[in-house]
């Protein structure tokens, strides 16, 4: 087992290479391809967090991916505020939205909890789409501001995103050793038992929902000045909810590092397939993976890689 | 199999992007020696837009086999490389980007549609290429950018010239009309097409009696077309998309609306699917649209393209007829064949001054640039559907389906006005 030093380690070493990556300036599209993966390790980590931890599977992913999106959209427009203060806020705003959805529908299990976050993502979005201020359904185009760091924003957002990435599983990885890891697995394996042995469940799944929701949003804020132009149906796109849900399955939902291989395979698979076959076969790629994986390997990469070892 | 504990999680994550980098960089020496012209695009192969990505990119491919049959530009064969943007805004800089610095294109042309076109500008600009854009509305109304040229001929004010034809064509009505309702889609074309046609509204001096939108997911569109008829407009503007323009024709049929003047800004009754599907439910209504068979708008090289588009068209499996895209798709490409020709250079900023100065000859008609890229004169054509009898595809081949009403130069024919009476 890695230990926490350790770990801690391992984390710097990954952003002092990503910074080291970013100041390398090779081609630009390893940056913009980089990013997207690196994107996905965040959305499915925190995903994972009340998905697979917990058990309760959200299909509104791209209701909070896309809160971060329009929150950072609402500090540009309004006040020019610096990428940090985007991040932050945007993972905040959403992070409050996880724990009012958490208070409205963590009563709801299983598939009608699904079902409800779903449907947030519909509200949401036809909330958006009626707010002008933030492009409302024509969309916005965000102009970034001039001399970023390293020379390029695309650099910049692609160490950034290093850095969000090694956040959000070093926070995954924090909660699956600790004792609101243990709580989650205990109500995701049984709730009533959890409940009766004095797991507080409704604080653990609170604890589950806002944290999985504020790194939602903070994988969605630099969003707007990755893609320039920000629209409700790309921003709430389902694409979103649905790799989310698949990079977890595809690499094993009960550990840290499951996520992290789904979404850095999965995506990769993507981010190459749409340039290179075809990008008709990624949707195609994403459902054929998943229905293997959960047909073959219910546990995902982690748990075939665990089997043989009889763990 | 390696136990997990030697193979850790660390260099896994290295080692797969290490080889997808290491593929894509084999792509990027192969595109290195290569000696055509390479233009390059992301088009909408799947997703919303497809029905139209598809025919745009057959109508570009046309034109890169005729530019090579006739030698190529400037001696050099033409290359396109294009990507499935799957409709869909956050691929686009990805795509641009490896267009630009994997596969080294010498120039861009836009996907199709605004949404494709806005997160390109900014990679254009960064690297001030000259960028024709395909189909985008009111793109660079923020940017300004000077070396953006868009094919569409919305005109110097996009969103106010969109619809300018229909009120015109109901300003000049008898008896004149005095009551307006604007529908339209939470979308982004719907909401550009409806703030233009507000205002259009204030200058014409109608009444608005009914002004909604409505969600995109909408199936169900008689609700809304008994509100507009329980408001009794004289007429009625739609801003629709595709599923919706259907769903609204439908339903105004079914629940029996009955204004004088019906249409506006419906995209896809343009298609041939639509036409063919919908039939002689489109009679009587007044529409926007880009180009029809009518007499006054066979410019030199159209009909040849349309013969080469259509006998290619059903093998690809798109838009038998292509009306609508493909020949502004063609358009766009032969504008920055002959720019490059005609400059004998691959210089961005002399092919873009080029373009900027001159007035072009496509099977689209002249083509002049204004300052902020679009077309220096608007020519959305008002056409209104008459006489279709049955839904074979054969009748929209001709003239009198899709009579050009407005601008004036184009007129092929008259309104039937009120909308019934086309419907008898």
């Amino acid at each position: 087992m890695v230990r926490t030093g350790g770990g801690l380690l391992v984390s710097l070493a990954v952003i002092v290479g990503g910074i080291l990556l970013a100041s390398l300036r090779v081609n630009l599209y390893f940056y913009f391809a980089g990013y997207v993966v690196l994107q996905y390790v965040v959305v499915a980590t925190a995903w994972n967090i009340l998905g697979g931890y917990a058990g309760y599977v959200n299909f509104g992913t791209s209701a909070f991916f896309a809160l971060g999106a329009y929150t950072a959209i609402f500090l540009i427009e309004a006040f020019r505020a610096p990428l940090p203060v985007l991040i932050l806020a945007g993972g905040l705003v959403s992070g409050l939205l996880g724990l009012g959805i958490g208070y409205l529908t963590l009563r709801l299990k299983g598939v009608f909890f699904s079902i409800a976050t779903l449907a947030l993502s519909v509200v949401l979005q036809t909330l958006i789409m009626n707010w002008d201020y933030v492009g409302g359904a024509k969309g916005v185009t965000v102009i970034r501001p001039g001399s970023p760091l390293f020379g390029n924003w695309v650099r910049l957002l692609f160490t950034v995103m290093v850095g969000l990435a090694v956040a959000a599983v070093t926070v995954a990885w924090i909660i699956e050793r600790s004792w609101v890891g243990r709580g989650l697995r205990a109500l995701r394996d049984s709730e009533e038992a959890a409940e009766c042995m004095g797991v507080p469940t409704l604080r653990l799944k609170l604890f589950a929902t806002t944290i999985s929701g504020f790194l939602l949003g903070v994988a969605g804020a630099p969003f707007p000045y990755y893609v320039t132009y920000v629209e409700p149906s790309s921003a709430f796109n389902l694409d979103y909810a649905v790799n989310a849900l698949a990079m977890p399955m595809i690499g094993g939902t009960t550990t840290w590092i499951g996520p992290v291989i789904g979404a850095v395979l999965l995506g990769t698979a993507q981010q190459v397939a749409t340039v290179t076959i075809s990008s008709e076969l990624n949707l195609l790629i994403v459902g054929v993976v998943l229905v293997a994986f959960v047909v073959l390997a219910p546990e995902g990469i982690v748990g075939l890689v665990r089997r043989p070892r009889g763990r | 199999m390696r136990p997990w504990g030697r193979w850790s999680p660390l260099r896994a994550v290295a080692a797969v992007l290490g080889t997808a980098f290491a593929l894509s960089s084999v792509g990027s020496a192969t595109a290195q020696s290569a000696k055509p012209i390479k233009i390059g695009l992301g088009m909408a192969l799947t997703g919303g837009l497809s029905a139209n990505g598809k025919p745009a990119l057959l109508a570009m491919q046309i034109w890169r086999d005729d530019i090579n049959k006739r030698g190529g530009l400037l001696d050099r064969p033409v290359e396109l490389i294009y990507y499935d943007d799957q409709t869909n805004p956050a691929t686009v800089p990805g795509i641009y980007t490896k267009l630009l610095d994997v596969d080294q294109v010498n120039f861009v042309v836009s996907g199709y549609g605004t949404n494709l076109i806005a997160p390109l500008l900014p990679i254009v600009m960064e690297r001030k290429l000259t960028l024709m854009g395909v189909l985008g509305l009111a793109n660079n109304e923020k940017y300004k950018y000077p070396n953006y040229f868009q094919i569409q001929p919305s005109g110097p004010d996009p969103e106010a010239n969109w619809a300018m034809g229909f009120f015109e064509i109901a300003g000049k009505l008898n008896p004149r009309p005095q009551t307006i309702a604007l529908v339209g889609a939470d979308a982004e074309y719907p909401r550009h097409a409806i703030d233009g046609a507000r205002e259009l509204v204030k200058t014409f001096g109608f009444k608005t009696v009914y002004d909604k939108s409505y969600p995109p997911s909408t199936v169900d569109y008689t609700p809304i077309a008994r509100a507009i008829k329980a408001a009794n407009p004289d007429i009625v503007f739609v801003a629709s998309y595709p599923p919706d323009s259907v769903g609204m024709v439908r339903a105004a049929r079914e629940v029996g609306l009955q204004p004088k003047l019906f249409g506006g800004g419906m995209v896809g009754l343009q298609y041939t699917s639509v036409m063919t599907s919908m039939g002689p439910m489109l009679n009587g209504i007044v529409n926007y649209d880009f180009w029809a068979p009518e007499r006054t708008m066979m410019f030199p090289g159209i009909e040849e393209f349309f013969k080469e588009y259509q006998a290619r068209a059903e093998k690809a499996g798109v838009d038998p007829l292509g009306y609508y895209l493909p020949p502004y798709a063609y358009a766009a490409v032969q504008i920055l064949g002959r720019a490059i020709e005609a400059t004998k250079s691959l210089d961005q900023q002399t092919v873009a001054d080029y373009i900027r100065k001159t007035e072009f000859r496509t099977i689209v008609g002249k083509v002049k640039f204004g300052p902020n890229g679009e077309w220096a004169k608007s020519r959305v054509l008002m056409i209104q559907y008459q006489n279709i009898e049955g839904r074979l595809v054969e009748q929209f081949k001709g003239p009198g389906r899709k009579v050009v009403l407005y601008p004036e130069e184009f007129k092929s024919g008259n309104l039937i006005y009120p909308y019934s009476a086309a419907q008898r």
